[in-house]
């Protein structure tokens, strides 16, 4: 069994250390200089991938610390599209700039680059980078362009490709798409839609897996349709939707498994032995090696104490499976 | 007051700068609590002050005392714990509760009525008592003692009544039981209604609730049978999508909508004239008898020069419609 973190995490600090939170406001007053607010990042993202070693987690995230929100590199990455209001992030009292598209996308890329450069220069172990996926992109955007969502994907997924090839040679080993529009709605989309659309955007070659994570919602309607294609790892919501775990149980999948099985949203920490207990049918389902564990989202939803605790749980659960 | 297109506020104004510095002498004890609460008496007589200015119809106290809409209540009441901050967005942060117990107003009864009445005596201008709803607590807390939302809403629900009645017989005619999370799950939205039936049982005063930054479009018409006086929406925000949202449901005569016609979460101070659009687009749509303006949410995340400019915009465009239309 393999561990690992989802995609943000808290950018302040459990007890004393540099904190995004009192930099910023440090900045804004202009009691710090640009190069400190700058280093203060990548001092709180060395803390997200170190915790995550600690843990021996088997890979982190960048704890999307630089990040104003899951959309805020790829916006800044393309053109013709801007961040403006705030929208409510799906059901969490979390609130995200929203994608505004004002003409044809085009791929310029940078940002997401140069962030990723450097979580993988700092982590001690494999980082991946977790990005909206093509729907939950679709879920927030205001399209002032296309007028046409299948028009706008098709755009999307080109330069969602480049986006990923851009990647390749910035030490991560992995691209997660997040898809919790597909968790929540999951009438909005036909699946031939949504298979033809990952299709496409996996067919890119390149030394990069790419996984996908469902959550917030059941993952057992998209469970055949994201299993037939060639993602590393799908990821599942087994907080939001228990029942999954009886179906990881039944049928083999052709891809890794991620259970996301602690709540990353809740403050109230989960008896180790109780999860052991109940990801057992599926470890032996589908193989011990072929089953990653982790909270079912992000842990930016979590106070930092919390936030970190649940990591350390990573590493008692592992403890416990593969002794 | 005026007749038509009253204008107000939906709760929290920006902390003036005194009363920052005296929270953060409060919390390292240089000073007394009785020396924090004249600091918020005298931001709060400066938020009085601005409306009565402006020249706003029904007033808000602006929520000195309160560090957190959700929290504040959480503090004061039993069954709560405070967590470190979690972020919301940008670099806003609030302390999220924990719900522990069984939650209890305890010897917190009438919380809110002292800060209301203070307000209150500043000005002959009615002044909304200002009250977050049970749902929202709920879905803005941690919930770690509960068996499911459902009781722990229900629960809530009986306390924000017992509040809301101490405001009403405190001379409140304008109750406030703001519900920003009631859009976030249109699968609970049955759950919200019944626990706001129970908050505003029975009252007299006009009750009204704020619901922000949610998807409308699913819990549409179902929330025109939320039970209150008054629904106050922003529409700022989106570039007034909401209306269009709206259009497609006739507007419940026993209703008032408080429309936000400026988005508080931008620095940029919107222009008469385009919040006159806003104000003539919604006019299309509600009765003018049941229309209020207001900014989209509590100003709290503004300056106070950029909250004092955006409500001075509101209330110019709102006098420039009345006059175009004769409504004087």
């Amino acid at each position: 069994m393999k561990t690992t973190i989802m995609g943000s995490y808290p950018k302040i600090p459990a007890g004393p250390g540099p904190s995004v939170r009192t930099a910023i406001q440090r900045f804004e007053k202009g009691q710090i200089s640009p190069e400190q607010l700058y280093s203060t990042y990548e001092s709180v993202v060395k803390r997200v991938v170190d915790l995550a070693a600690d843990a021996q987690c088997d890979r982190t995230t960048d704890g999307q610390i630089r990040w104003y929100d899951l959309f805020d590199p790829v916006v800044r990455d393309l053109d013709n599209v801007y961040s403006a209001g705030l929208l409510r992030l799906f059901d969490n009292n979390f609130y995200v700039r929203h994608p505004v598209v004002t003409g044809r996308l085009q791929y310029q890329g940078g940002t997401l680059a140069a962030w990723s450069r450097e979580a993988a220069s700092l982590s001690r172990i494999p980082v991946t980078i977790v990005l909206p996926g093509l729907f939950t992109f679709l879920s927030m955007v205001e399209d002032k362009n296309y007028h046409n969502e299948e028009t706008l994907l098709s755009d999307l997924v080109d330069v969602m490709r480049l986006t990923v090839r851009h990647l390749a040679d910035t030490g991560i080993v992995e691209v997660q798409w997040d898809e919790p529009a597909l968790a929540r709605y999951a009438d909005r989309w036909p699946t031939a839609f949504v298979q033809e659309a990952y299709q496409k955007l996996l067919a890119l070659e390149g030394p990069l897996e790419q996984s996908l994570a469902l959550y917030w919602g059941p993952s057992s309607p998209w469970l055949d349709t994201l299993a037939a294609l060639p993602f590393a790892r799908l990821s599942f919501d087994a907080v939001s939707e228990p029942a999954i775990l009886d179906r990881l149980a039944s049928h083999t999948l052709p891809a890794s498994v991620g259970v996301g099985i602690i709540d990353g949203r809740n403050v109230r920490m989960e008896d180790a032995h109780q999860v052991v207990d109940i990801l057992e049918p599926v470890l032996r389902r589908q193989g011990s090696d072929r089953v990653w564990v982790h909270p079912n989202c992000g842990l930016e939803f979590l106070p930092p104490d919390r936030a970190a605790a649940k990591v350390r749980l990573l590493q008692d659960l592992k403890t416990l499976i593969n002794g | 007051m005026a007749k038509y297109l009253q204008t107000t506020s939906v709760g929290s104004f920006p902390k003036p700068p005194e009363l920052m510095a005296a929270r953060a002498r409060f919390r390292r004890g240089e000073i007394s609590r009785e020396q924090l609460q004249q600091a918020e008496e005298a931001a709060t007589k400066k938020v009085m002050d601005l409306q009565e200015e402006l020249g706003i119809d029904i007033f808000v106290h602006g929520e000195m005392e309160r560090g957190d809409m959700v929290a504040y209540f959480a503090e004061n009441w039993q069954g709560f714990s405070e967590s470190l901050p979690v972020r919301s967005y940008g670099n806003r942060y609030y302390h999220k509760p924990i719900v522990e117990g069984t939650v209890a107003l305890g010897d917190a009864a009438g919380l809110t009525v002292a800060s209301w009445q203070k307000a209150a005596q500043l000005t002959a201008r009615p002044v909304k008592g200002m009250l977050t709803g049970p749902y929202t607590i709920c879905d803005w807390s941690f919930n770690a003692y509960y068996p499911d939302r459902r009781s722990l809403v229900l629960d809530l629900a009986h306390l924000v009544h017992e509040e809301a009645v101490a405001l009403e017989k405190a001379g409140a005619r304008y109750i406030q039981i703001d519900e920003p999370a009631l859009s976030t799950r249109p699968e609970e939205l049955d759950l919200a209604i019944e626990a706001m039936a129970i908050v505003t049982e029975g009252l007299k005063a006009k009750t009204i609730s704020h619901i922000c930054y949610g998807d409308f479009d699913t819990i549409l018409p179902g929330l025109f049978d939320l039970p209150v006086d008054q629904l106050d929406l922003e529409a700022a925000n989106q570039n007034y999508a909401l209306l269009d949202l709206l259009a497609r449901h006739p507007w419940p005569q026993n209703k008032e909508l408080a429309l936000g016609v400026v988005d508080v979460h931008t620095h940029r101070i919107e222009s008469v004239d385009e919040v006159k659009a806003g104000i003539r687009r919604a006019l299309e749509i509600v009765p003018l008898n049941n229309l209020l303006i207001d900014p989209d949410c509590g100003l709290k995340t503004r300056t106070w020069d950029e909250a004092a400019e955006k409500l001075r915009v509101m209330a110019q465009a709102v006098q420039a419609v009345r006059e175009e239309e004769g409504l004087e």
